[in-house]
């Protein structure tokens, strides 16, 4: 009884909570629910990229026998978006298109065939507008407008002018400047999106399950386009098959699906195809940026001048955010003091871009790092000194007032420096070879949400019953990133039971607590730190139950976890017996526990929309990543990465390198293969063969090292884990190109074509090395 | 047109009257409710709904159910016996093989195929066998641990699979 | 569920019934592994009445050798090819271009006959009913005009079967069984320069088998593709080798490519590099040779300025590892 000591849950390796359903084939996803006398609904697409809808007759469709509902713009009560400031999608297009794919109509029929038959008889006029697919289109003297407030097919310009950048500039030893492109990319998590709704046409109620990351903005949508009430509604999400920022936002399926089920008081099961699921898109825009640095000649950087332009799709989406996170994110990583922003978020007819994992600042700290490493070379400095030159040192502000409260980053490029063996083999390795570095980081939660009414960022419900489990009520959505799993540990570590007393319900808004949903890596900080807010609201509850039962004082209870107990003699009570004292009299106990940011952390006021990139704390990141070159056909392939991310607390360490090496390999697949591409609109790679997502051939081994520099705030201590180390892909794998061939790469994808064009054009040049390159 | 189709699912004889132009992954699916198997994409480019055919993995989703006549087919829903997880649910689970967990019904039906003949693959071994199959989540780094998992307990003879 | 159209599945146990069902069909196609033919019924583009399913019938599944000779099966599945020994020791690119289709599952059931019979790749084609048809279709199917190459009247979309250059190296005959009976036809004529249309196959007819005769012990092949991806993805370029070389010097020496035309081909006009010895000098002019004839087109979203190089670039490679 002595060595009694309260179990371990924070800190220790955990298999997902939900892993068995998931390996056994009995998780549900969206999909795979079906009821008696399910519709099939399907969805009719715009077949050109910009128009206005002069006609539309449905009547031939409705009259099919088999077809339930058919549905319109008619249908719908408002519009919907993600941005409380633009919300100008329509679920279904109301008087104009604006991108190729854009969904028009629907139908739930009985069956797929007689569901099609139903989309060929709706009959649509199309009135055509010029249509415009790059952002210097869109942007042109005279170019139609796709939403009449957004003159000039701007969604936003977003500038920031901090410091005195022309004089940090002119101090400078060393000024370079980089213009970098990179294609657009699509999350393609591989589930594609499905939602499977209910309308209960005798009480009007809607149960829904839509696979998205974010149920709560999916139920207000669903309130707001239906236009009813949102007690009506019922939202449960299901098991999702990932979502990266996909279904960071309410999508027109969900929507639809809701629409099709309560025009056919039935249930309706909307199943994209992977082509439509790449149209509906969301993903990371195609950016084009220039970037001058000035460096003194020891690396230290004065100055920073960047321009940032996204090609953002036909609607506003997150694009103000996005842009935003594009400048305000050269902050937090290096000690910077001068940097000039300007951002333009282009609107064009192209699929609606949104939030890629590393939302806003991929593209940025690609071009940052690549640069900075150019730099280094020229001053011969070692790319680590560079960086080392720079270092921030928590807790401070930067210059646009982001908290830094915590920063690993110094130890992450110890890790890194020592793991690859850095120092004894860089610039040793045989031809075609080489190796890259750079760093990287990310918010753990934004530190003002979107909807906020001031409530708690984060509520979280714990109930105790007679059975003495507990249950974890969440609205946090778990969609394999591991939330779940690591809420039940905090709650277990804090009242020191066994994990498996927990179990965690996830996300039905008719039993969990509202949770804004997961994304920009919230749910670990925010949730975490509820659950352990409940857990000690609990516990306290325990404890009285306990000195009562014990007649003792609370502050002589000793809690073992597992035991609560008077001192070392006492043979003191099981939990179980605790929990019937706290029960008895009272009955079934639900405690909450809650989160606040503090208000430093809610970032700046020194420019228009300077709260984007406040957050409690920073993740950080650094990597180095060894490639070989072919030098007859521009191939690259990675022979390893060694990543260091510090996540200020690893509470599950196989989930944080679980999550660390899912984001570096995200990054790769974004550095090297993965890019859309349009013909007049029209995808061109809207399929899993021609967007390459990176099968397990070319997939390198990863070796992480978790760094804990903990932060104040964090759950105990711990930070986000599952962005930051992503963006520090890119700029790594150019830069061990550079290291191997001698050549910068500005445009990602680097895919063989790009390569080699790269390394004719130096051969033509007369590089040195063109005894390498002989394709 | 459509064909009295005789196979076994996961052990269990099946006979039912199906179009011939359904796809195994329907039937599965829809006519078996068996929605274990997953569908990522529109056709042969993701893996997810791989099964076995005959011990061999194969896409459900390019295969139509008519020409499994006779046919031997397993899915991940029938792999676990009593309950018990086999060595690769277990290495998925343990090893974090599975994120979300949408690759990996397919995922584990192709490695459950390598194992079945061969028990000791190399890591190469591993990255052949489960070339078709597209994981989001994990980098593959932790797939390729749980199959190695799988067969190191298989090896030492625990619950064979 | 998925939308197919309503068809009637056949599954005869011979090359005969196979061969009469077929003709007794209105609209039938052949059906082995699927891996291509219902993609693209999945697509719209095919939607054949009927389908005859070829892998039941024991005939056409084996790999027999006899002095010599070798005789493979046309529902013979890629991963067979791969693994047999005996292909492996004399028809080393061949065995080596069955294993770089696709990935492992689709070799497990995807057939020799269908790699050969594939149908011709292009963006513009495989793609779906909606977007087809939001594009106006092509030439190809259903439409009007090309959008490679809007002004003329050929289609471009390229043969991207990945073991045919390999069957080529070594004058492969194609066994082919009809509703005339069976004939036996020089593989390389099988194919002709036309994205449409592609294959000489007559109607009703299939592929039975592929026969070749074993080359000599000095002859060494191998084949590699160029793709962006290590699996799964369809070659940018494919490229085989056949070469000889005693005493420093090229005694054989054939190149066979895929993925960059309507059809796969032998590289011609080689012969000036018999008798020249095996130098850097000799590969770069090989290289170029290479090059110059695959004249890919913008027929797949890598750009056809990368596949014609790289063409050019694999054949140099491969022919150094023999030097
Ligand atoms: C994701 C994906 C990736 C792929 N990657 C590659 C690749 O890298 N390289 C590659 O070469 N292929 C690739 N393929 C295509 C395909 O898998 C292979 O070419 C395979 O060999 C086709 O064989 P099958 O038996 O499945 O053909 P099927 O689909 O059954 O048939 C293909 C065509 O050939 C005809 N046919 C089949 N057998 C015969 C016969 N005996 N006589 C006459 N006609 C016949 C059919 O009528 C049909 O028109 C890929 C397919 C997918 C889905
Ligand atoms: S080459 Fe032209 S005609 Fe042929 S498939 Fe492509 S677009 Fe159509
Ligand atoms: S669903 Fe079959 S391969 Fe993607
Ligand atoms: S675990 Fe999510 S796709 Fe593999």
């Amino acid at each position: 009884m002595n060595e009694m000591t309260p179990v371990q849950s924070v800190g220790v390796a955990k298999p997902l909570v939900d892993g068995p359903e998931k390996t056994t084939g009995k998780a549900m996803f969206a999909a795979d629910f079906q009821a008696a006398e399910t519709l099939v609904g399907r969805i009719l697409r715009s077949p050109v990229a910009h128009a206005n809808i002069t006609a539309m007759d449905t009547s031939k469709a409705e009259a099919l026998p088999g077809v339930h509902a058919v549905v319109t713009e008619a249908d719908c009560s408002d519009t919907y978006g993600v941005l409380p400031i633009a919300m100008n999608e329509w679920a279904l297009a109301r008087g104009r298109v604006r991108y190729r794919g854009e969904p028009v109509a629907a139908v739930a029929a009985v069956d797929v065939a007689t569901a099609q038959r139903a989309l060929d008889l709706i009959e649509v006029t199309y009135e055509e507008l010029p249509a415009y697919f790059s952002a210097e289109e869109a942007r042109a003297e005279g170019a139609v407008l796709l939403h009449d407030d957004k003159p000039g097919n701007i969604e936003r310009d977003a500038e920031f002018d901090l410091g005195d950048v022309d004089k940090d500039m002119a101090e400078a030893d060393l000024v370079r400047e980089i213009e970098v492109k990179c294609s657009e990319v699509c999350q393609v998590q591989m589930e594609p999106h499905a939602t499977f709704a209910e309308y209960d046409g005798a009480r009007e109620r809607l149960t829904i399950r839509p696979s998205t990351q974010v149920p709560f903005y999916v139920h207000k949508m669903l309130a707001r386009t239906m236009g009813m009430a949102e007690g009506h509604i019922r939202v449960i999400k299901p098991h999702i098959g990932g979502g990266f920022g996909s279904r960071t936002e309410t999508l027109q399926s969900d929507l639809i699906a809701g629409l099709l089920a309560r025009k056919a008081r039935a249930t309706v099961k909307v199943v994209l195809s992977r082509e439509e699921t790449f149209i509906t898109h969301r993903g990371r825009p195609e950016s084009h940026i220039t970037m001058k640095v000035g460096m003194k000649s020891d690396g230290t950087i004065t100055a920073v001048d960047f321009t940032v332009q996204q090609r953002g799709g036909a609607y506003s989406g997150y694009g103000i955010v996005t842009i935003l996170y594009a400048g305000s994110m050269i902050y937090g990583l290096y000690n910077i003091s001068s940097a000039r922003f300007q951002g333009l978020r282009v609107l064009t007819n192209t699929p609606p871009c949104g939030a890629f994992r590393g939302h806003g600042t991929v593209k940025t700290r690609f071009a940052f790092e690549g640069l900075i490493d150019d730099m280094a070379r020229e001053l011969g400095l070692d790319p680590f000194a560079v960086r080392r030159a720079n270092l921030l040192a928590a807790p401070t502000m930067t210059e646009n007032d982001l908290l830094v409260n915590s920063y690993g980053l110094d130890q992450c490029l110890d890790w890194v420096e020592k793991a690859s063996d850095w120092q004894a083999r860089k610039g040793k390795l045989p031809a075609n070879k080489g190796m890259g570095m750079a760093c990287s980081h990310y918010i753990s939660g934004a530190s003002k949400p979107k909807h906020w009414t001031g409530e708690p960022h984060a509520t979280i419900h714990l109930r105790v019953d007679w059975d003495a489990s507990i249950t974890l009520l969440t609205g946090a959505a778990e969609i394999g990133q591991g939330s779940s799993t690591v809420m039940a540990q905090c709650v277990a570590e804090t009242l020191g039971v066994d994990m498996s007393r927990i179990n965690v319900v996830s996300s039905d808004s008719a039993l969990t607590p509202k949770d804004n949903g997961s994304y920009s890596s919230r749910v670990t900080y925010m949730v975490g730190n509820a659950s352990i807010d409940a857990a000690q609201n609990l516990k306290a509850r325990l404890i009285e139950a306990a000195a009562r039962k014990l007649e003792i004082a609370t502050d002589d209870v000793e809690c073992l976890g597992e035991v609560y107990r008077g001192g070392q003699q006492d043979q003191g009570l099981t939990f179980d017996e605790v929990v019937m004292e706290a029960l008895a009299g009272e009955g079934t106990i639900t405690v909450k526990g809650t989160f606040d940011t503090i208000p430093e952390s809610w970032g700046g006021r020194k420019y228009r929309g300077a709260a984007i990139g406040g957050t409690m704390a920073f993740s950080y990141a650094a990597q180095v990543v060894e490639v070989t070159v072919d030098p007859y056909t521009a191939e690259i392939t990675v022979d390893k990465v060694w990543v260091a991310h510090d996540c200020g607390k690893a509470l599950n360490p196989l989930a944080v390198e679980g999550q660390v090496q899912g984001s570096v390999w995200m990054g790769m697949g974004q550095a090297m293969s993965e890019e859309t591409g349009f013909h007049e609109g029209l995808p061109l790679a809207a399929n899993m063969l021609d967007y390459r997502v990176p099968t397990i051939i070319e997939s390198p081994p990863i070796e992480v090292g978790i760094i804990e520099a903990a932060d104040p705030h964090g759950p105990f201590g711990a930070k986000e884990a599952g962005e930051g180390s992503l963006s520090g892909f890119l700029p790594a794998l150019t830069n061990a190109v550079a290291d191997a061939m001698g050549v910068r790469a500005c445009e990602l994808p680097l895919t063989p074509d790009r390569l080699l064009e790269l390394l004719e054009k130096k051969a033509r040049d007369g590089g040195a090395n063109s005894d390498r390159g002989a394709a | 047109m459509k064909t009295v189709l005789s196979l076994t699912v996961n052990g269990v004889a099946h006979d039912d009257v199906i179009p011939d132009n359904m796809l195994l992954v329907d039937y599965l699916r829809e006519k078996t409710g068996l929605t274990g198997t997953k569908i990522g994409c529109d056709g042969g480019e993701c893996g997810a709904c791989t099964v076995l055919i005959d011990d061999r993995p194969r896409h459900a989703c390019l295969t139509l159910a008519a020409t499994c006549q006779d046919s031997r087919i397993e899915t991940v829903d029938g792999l676990s016996r009593d309950s018990r997880l086999t060595a690769l649910q277990r290495g998925f689970n343990e090893k974090l093989g599975a994120q979300c967990g949408f690759c990996t019904p397919g995922m584990i039906m192709a490695s459950e195929a390598l194992l079945r003949r061969n028990p000791d693959p190399s890591e190469a071994d591993i990255r052949d066998a489960l070339a078709a199959n597209i994981c989001r989540c994990t980098g593959y780094v932790k797939i390729i641990e749980a199959v190695q998992f799988a067969a190191q307990e298989l090896a030492s003879g625990e619950l064979a699979s | 569920m998925e939308l197919l159209p309503d068809l009637k599945l056949h599954h005869p146990r011979s090359v005969e019934d196979a061969v009469s069902l077929h003709a007794a069909a209105s609209s039938g196609r052949y059906l082995a592994g699927g891996s291509d033919l219902l993609v693209n019924i999945r697509r719209g583009i095919e939607q054949p009445e009927s389908l005859v399913y070829l892998n039941n019938i024991a005939e056409m599944q084996a790999i027999t050798e006899a002095t010599g000779q070798i005789s493979i099966g046309g529902a013979v599945t890629l991963r067979e090819l791969a693994e047999s020994a005996p292909v492996r020791q004399h028809f080393a690119a061949v065995a080596q271009a069955a294993g770089e289709v696709a990935g492992p599952s689709h070799r497990e059931y995807g057939t020799l006959g269908g790699n050969l019979c594939l149908d011709t790749r292009c963006v513009f084609y495989n793609q779906s009913e909606w977007w087809r048809s939001a594009n106006a279709y092509c030439l190809k199917n259903r439409g009007e005009i090309c959008h490679v190459a809007p002004g003329g009247k050929k289609c471009f979309a390229a043969f991207s079967g990945d073991v045919a250059p390999a069957l080529l190296l070594f004058d492969a005959e194609v066994e082919l069984a009809g509703p005339d009976g069976r004939r036996r036809l020089a593989l390389a004529d099988l194919y002709r320069n036309d994205g449409m249309d592609h294959l000489t196959l007559g109607q009703g007819e299939l592929l039975v088998a592929v026969h070749m005769a074993k080359p000599s012990e000095a002859v060494h092949s191998a084949y590699a593709k160029s793709r962006v991806r290590g699996s799964i993805d369809f070659p940018l370029a494919g490229v085989a080798v056949r070469i000889a070389v005693s005493d420093g010097k090229i005694s054989d020496l054939q190149v066979g490519l895929t993925g960059v035309s309507p059809l796969p081909f032998l590289v011609r006009k080689l012969d000036k590099f018999i008798g020249r010895a095996a130098d850097d000098a000799c590969l770069e002019e090989l290289r170029d040779a290479v090059r110059g004839q695959a004249k890919a087109m913008k027929t797949t979203f890598t750009p056809p300025h990368y596949r014609r190089r790289v063409a050019g670039a694999l054949a140099q490679k491969l022919a150094a590892s023999f030097f």
